[in-house]
């Protein structure tokens, strides 16, 4: 049937199998949840490969120019010392551009990392724009709302959602964990839906 | 990759790898080696068809889930979870995987591939060592490895001090006393053709020729022992120590690979070594003048057995003492009797059925005993052996040898009889497998002689071997074993129990080694032999086609570990009742272990009971 479409279907990249395509996964600590005001504190990301998370290529980088943390170690449990240990957020930006060239972005809850990405982005002046969005959040909410009427904002959260796929608890909690608890995610969610083999990017954004 | 930031360091993956054996037992580099080499997938029933159908070869860990490896004819090989590895025969062998997944309940797989595995086997010993002994299903060797070494465990040669002192057989006696007095040893070994024959000890002169005023002109021969006991000059201390305590003898020969005499061992060599303790009591238990003075003596065994079982590798050599002390006890107490009511009026001898029979004993072990005499015994000299039997019983009690609650004791007018009376009970169980015949057989299957005339327990045996091989005696047999189940569940979990005082454990007595010791017996018994002990009835049943050698060493590993692990938790008792563990006290590798023995131990099940049962379940 293949043949009946235009070269450019072809390669779009909606179309492409998710087995064929590369993915980041993201996940990062903020001083807050306004990209106007707010920080990244830090950055973390997993690659997957032909369905599977390549734990060697894993990046965990913190934010040594944060100006403010105010109360949200709270959350993230990074204080100034662990800052100090830090790279410049030019130099965390810099290379997850790199990362993010020709592959997919994940997020759990993507909306609000990429806008924070994108700021970044803009105020270095870096163009790198991921070929797809993946959001672990949203994938979980249609299928629950398949399956229920309404969706409690609890039972989105990374947590719950992995319980139900029997994924295990993670004791430590740092954009790292969240990162490759996310990841572990899209692999159970991705094979959930069927045949991996022929799961399409499409199914996912 | 640019080198800024900090070491990426997945501390989850990291702590999970750390608690799975090997990598509890390796530099933590390793787990580090390993998290960060590894690949992560999921595994549902949908791509679990693409699972191990890769080109690389992958060494695969369970993180989460339960998935089954089936092979080409659909079996279940067997069932994985968390901490599981499976594809390592593969990177092994380099052989293409054949066995496939099937998932029971989806979950994480960590993968490395073969170029991290055969790194961490180069680099780690132990990382090798046990993936070539999972491939081999030999995970319970590992228990007997070789480590440091206690006396016990030393060569004999180590403890040989002088060069064998030989006769030929035409030597006259007195030859024989001058050639013990100028050499200053109390043994001399008669040689034909640098071959042992015999051996004549300072006792033997006593006995054999001055209280029997015998000619002293006479050769050496009509005196020696002969075909006497010895032991290899490799062989360990241990071996020695358990040859003499089995058959009261104080001279072992020594010889080499070729049987050559190289000289004798003796029971003051023994006694020389420091902690030889079972050598000095049992020699005691032998001269004690009194029923007396041996409960005394026995109140020392406890407290031997505990310094004792510190200082051997091989722990269920003290199964071995324990019933050797017995042994030495009731042969004691029956010449005490003898001495205070006059000999017996006809030949008799003392056998020992179940625990003491298979030198298994613990100190919780009850007595199994009972007498054989003459057939032509006179109805009126029964009393005798009755009051023998009962003397013996309770004197045994009184030395701390528990009464049997089932009865089996000499004191019981049904555990004594003519060697025709014996063989008509045996007979009687064996045509009619009822329940109770069936416990029978357990108990009284496992016999072994103790003193007295060794040729009524040998015309006894004699008799038993006569009696048809009954089929349906046999399809009983493993189906009563097949209804005793191994703590294992569904999906490979331990089945604990629960006591009193809501501590779970796991029985590796009734639930393990019985088993194994069920198993052994019936096949024993189906290829004739007479042993007793288990790992005899193994070593003995590799002459005989019943048993294939991989399922000789499987039940063989499985008895020995499960038995130090049994040994080991009476000595550490945790408030649980004997025999019992709580598998959480258990290494990751001891878990492994115990798993993949109760496992090798329900398929001997299975196998006995399609072999012995075919059709009648």
């Amino acid at each position: 049937m293949r043949w009946k479409f235009p070269w450019f279907f072809k390669h779009g990249a909606a179309r492409e199998l998710w087995l064929d395509s590369e993915l980041v996964v993201l996940d990062l600590e903020l001083t807050g949840l306004d990209p106007t005001q707010h920080e990244i504190v830090s950055a973390a990301w997993v690659i997957i490969r032909r369905g599977r998370i390549v734990l060697a290529e894993s990046r965990y980088l913190i934010n040594r120019s944060v100006k403010s943390l105010a109360q949200s170690p709270v959350y993230h449990g990074i204080d100034d010392a662990q800052l100090a240990k830090g790279v410049d957020i030019k130099v965390i930006m810099r290379e997850f551009a790199e990362a993010l060239e020709g592959r997919v972005l994940v997020c759990h809850h993507t909306a609000l990392d990429w806008a924070f990405i994108k700021k970044s982005f803009a105020a270095l002046g870096i163009a790198t724009r991921p070929n797809q969005m993946i959001d672990t959040l949203k994938i979980e909410k249609s299928r629950l709302l398949r399956q229920h009427q309404q969706v409690i904002q609890d039972q989105l959260r990374l947590p719950a959602c992995r319980e139900r796929y029997g994924l295990p608890d993670y004791q430590n909690h740092n954009a790292l964990s969240d990162a490759l608890a996310t990841a572990e995610l899209l692999l159970a969610q991705v094979n959930h839906l069927g045949s991996e083999k022929h799961v399409k990017l499409s199914a996912l954004v | 990759m640019t080198q800024t930031g900090m070491t990426v360091e997945h501390q989850d993956v990291l702590n999970f790898v750390l608690k799975q054996s090997p990598f509890n037992e390796l530099p933590i580099a390793s787990a580090h080696y390993f998290v960060n080499h590894a690949e992560v997938i999921y595994l549902t029933v949908h791509n679990q068809a693409d699972a191990l159908q890769d080109e690389e070869k992958y060494l695969y860990l369970v993180r989460t889930g339960i998935f089954d490896l089936v092979d080409t004819t659909g079996e279940v090989v067997t069932r994985l979870s968390a901490g599981d590895y499976f594809g390592y025969p593969s990177l092994l062998t380099g052989e293409e995987i054949k066995n496939r997944l099937e998932v029971q309940s989806p979950g994480l797989i960590l993968l490395l591939p073969q170029a991290g595995f055969d790194f961490l086997r180069h680099e780690y010993k132990v990382f090798e060592q046990h993936f070539v002994r999972a491939h081999k299903k030999r995970l319970l060797s590992s228990h007997y490895q070789e480590r440091g070494k206690g006396w016990s465990e030393r060569k004999i040669s180590k403890l040989m001090t002088k060069s064998a002192v030989v006769l030929e057989p035409t030597a006259s006696i007195v030859e024989a006393a001058k050639v013990m007095q100028s050499e200053g040893v109390s043994s001399v070994m008669i040689t034909e053709g640098g071959q042992l024959h015999g051996v004549v000890t300072d006792r033997d002169l006593r006995n054999r020729v001055l209280a029997s005023e015998l000619d002293p002109a006479m050769p050496v021969s009509s005196i020696m022992t002969p075909e006497p006991k010895f032991i290899f000059e490799n062989n360990r201390v241990f071996s020695a120590l358990h040859l003499m305590l089995k058959h009261n003898i104080h001279h072992l020969p020594v010889l080499n690979e070729e049987r050559v005499p190289l000289g004798m061992v003796t029971s003051t060599d023994l006694l020389r070594l420091q902690n030889s303790d079972p050598v000095q009591l049992i020699g005691q238990l032998y001269k004690a003048s009194s029923a007396q003075e041996l409960k005394l003596l026995a109140k020392e065994i406890p407290v031997l057995l505990r310094s004792f079982s510190n200082t051997v590798e091989d722990i269920s050599f003290v199964g071995t003492l324990l019933s050797g002390l017995t042994d030495a006890l009731m042969s004691r107490l029956t010449e005490l009797f003898v001495k205070q009511h006059g000999d017996a009026p006809c030949s008799f001898c003392w056998i020992c059925f179940g625990s003491q029979a298979r030198e298994e004993q613990t100190l919780d072990s009850d007595q199994d005993n009972g007498l054989i005499f003459a057939n032509d015994i006179k109805p009126a000299e029964r009393a005798y052996f009755a009051s023998l039997g009962t003397f013996v019983t309770r004197h045994l009690v009184e030395c701390g040898i528990r009464a049997c609650p089932g009865n089996i004791m000499a004191s019981n007018e049904q555990c004594r009889g003519t060697v025709r009376e014996w063989t008509a009970r045996f007979e009687k169980w064996m045509t009619a497998p009822t329940p109770q015949a069936m416990l029978n057989c357990k108990i009284f299957f496992d016999r072994r002689f103790i003193c007295g005339d060794q040729s009524l327990y040998q015309s006894l045996n004699s008799q038993l071997g006569e009696i048809s091989q009954q089929e349906l005696f046999f399809a009983a047999m493993a189906t009563d074993i097949s209804t005793n189940s191994v703590p294992i569940g569904l999906f490979q979990q331990f089945k604990l129990q629960r006591g009193k005082d809501k501590h779970k454990y796991l029985d590796l007595k009734t639930r393990g080694i019985a088993i194994v010791n069920d198993l052994v017996r019936i096949y024993a018994l189906k290829s004739g032999i007479t042993k007793a002990n288990t790992q005899a009835r193994l070593k003995a049943l590799e002459a005989h086609t019943q048993l294939s050698q991989s399922d000789i060493y499987n039940l063989q590993d499985c008895w020995r570990f499960l038995t130090q692990l049994r040994l080991r938790s009476q000595i550490e008792q945790h408030q649980l009742p004997s025999n019992c563990i709580n598998p959480e006290s258990l290494s990751s590798l001891e878990r492994h272990q115990l798993k993949e023995a109760f496992h090798l131990i329900k398929q001997a099940q299975q196998a006995c009971v399609f072999k012995f049962a075919r059709g009648s379940l």
